[in-house]
């Protein structure tokens, strides 16, 4: 199945997923992209079993023992998601009638709503995670298309920034597959904090780099940012 | 107690405004100290990889289930705030409090006693001098920060690490991403201060983990 080939052909270490087109014959599917330098907004997702709910809006609860953690960063003027997936206790395979089966859906909490993004499902990074991450750009196709026309068609990630809780964050597996996880997307802030006004506090050394980052603040998933603290210029 | 504590202190103060930087010696070290041996953040200590269907799910509790965070406190720095609530603002950054000596909570994240991360966000310093963080880099592995919540009890948490990012790489899902854990997070800023901006390049990042 096409979401099989691409969980076995996607680099495990802080790589980008491979996206398959699909043949639907519609408009053009995402793109891989570098990170953008900035972010106009990000979020965060803790998914568990027991948000899932199935197409008519019932619960469904998912896999037990499973939870999630997503964090998505947007750049709504380029229309780039950066996305950063690690899963744990979600047992494949996946399933999806969509291209892939990690989805960003427009469904407001305890409700059903369509993928509107289609992501690499996560794969087994060999420390009990599943993990996924990588950058794209839209216009995005999930290569679900009920009534002939693809549910991402029209979609921009600017409208995730105008109403985040309308949205959430699953994956489907064979064994649940309205669900085994899923979670309502929530805000948190993008960029660094200011934090400080006065000077006084000043720290200019050239320093020793810092310790690299430690386990106490280590990334979910495999796309460890480099945190190292820049050189200082006199 | 540290005796030895206030004599660090006022070195490191009197260092840090002569911009001699011997804080960020204090810093790395610390990261050095609290990283070992510390359970990544997305990974509950009470799960263990195990083989698929062996694994305990986390009791992952809903921030809104709990009292939200009102004070705090850091007995090991002189550190007594009421908390004010943060958004986000327009831009999409982190809001932070008006009052420079008043420390702030990211009320869109997590609490004492929930899924994490509870973020605390405060000044290092006003044009008018020190602020509510200023002494958060003196922070070393095993100082407790205490959390009061609206219903009267306090959280403690001891701290693990501190780590410091220049602001255009700030690791937003490191600080920012939803955790199971029960963690706090005190941020402030630090390093080169840019006369022209009036900013600091960097942020500083202290970690703690709950106390039972």
């Amino acid at each position: 199945m096409t979401s099989t080939r691409i969980a076995r052909t996607a680099v495990v270490a802080g790589a980008v997923g491979v996206v398959v087109l699909t043949g639907a014959g519609t408009a053009s599917a995402e793109s891989q992209v570098a990170e953008p330098a900035t972010f106009t907004s990000a979020f965060t997702v803790m998914a568990t079993p027991e948000m899932v709910v199935d197409a008519d809006s019932a619960p469904a609860p998912g896999q037990p023992g499973a939870w999630g953690t997503f964090m998505y960063r947007i750049n709504s003027d380029l229309d780039v998601l950066c996305y950063d997936i690690s899963i744990t206790g979600v047992t494949p395979p996946y399933q999806s009638p969509a291209k892939t089966a990690t989805h960003i859906h427009e469904a407001a909490a305890g409700k059903a709503g369509p993928p509107r993004i289609s992501l690499p499902d996560p794969v087994d990074n060999g420390r009990g995670r599943m993990v996924s991450s990588g950058c794209l750009q839209g216009p995005f196709t999930t290569g679900l298309a009920p009534t002939g026309t693809d549910t991402g068609d029209g979609f921009t990630l600017a409208q995730i920034e105008a109403d985040p809780s309308a949205f959430s964050t699953d994956v489907h597996t064979t064994a649940f597959p309205a669900g085994a996880i899923r979670g309502q997307l929530s805000q948190v802030p993008t960029g660094g904090v200011e934090t400080g006004a006065g000077g006084t506090a000043d720290d200019s050394s050239s320093g020793a780099p810092l310790a690299a980052l430690g386990g106490s603040l280590a990334l979910a998933g495999a796309a460890a940012v480099a945190v190292r603290r820049r050189a200082v210029r006199s | 107690m540290r005796s030895g504590r206030g004599g660090l202190l006022a070195c490191c103060l009197a260092l840090a405004l002569s911009g001699c930087g011997g804080t960020a010696g204090t810093a790395s070290g610390s990261a050095a100290a609290g990283s070992e041996g510390v359970p990544t953040s997305a990974v509950p200590s009470s799960v263990v990889p195990a083989p698929p269907g062996a694994l305990l799910s986390p009791a992952v509790v809903d921030p809104a289930t709990v009292p939200a965070p009102v004070s705090v406190a850091v007995p090991a720095i002189g550190v007594q705030s009421d908390l004010t609530e943060l958004g986000i603002a327009a831009d999409g950054s982190a809001e932070v409090p008006e009052d420079f000596d008043l420390a702030g909570w990211f009320s869109g994240g997590g609490r004492p006693g929930s899924r994490g991360p509870t973020v605390l966000l405060g000044h290092v310093d006003s044009t008018a001098g020190p602020a509510v963080f200023y002494d958060l880099r003196d922070l070393a592995p095993g100082d407790v920060v205490e959390v009061t919540v609206a219903d009267g009890s306090i959280a403690r948490y001891a701290v693990t690490g501190s780590e410091q990012f220049p602001k255009d790489q700030f690791p937003t899902a490191a600080v920012f991403g939803a955790t199971t854990e029960d963690v706090l997070r005190l941020v402030t800023c630090t390093g080169e201060f840019d006369r022209g901006a009036r900013s600091y390049i960097d942020n500083l990042v202290v970690t703690a983990e709950r106390l039972p």
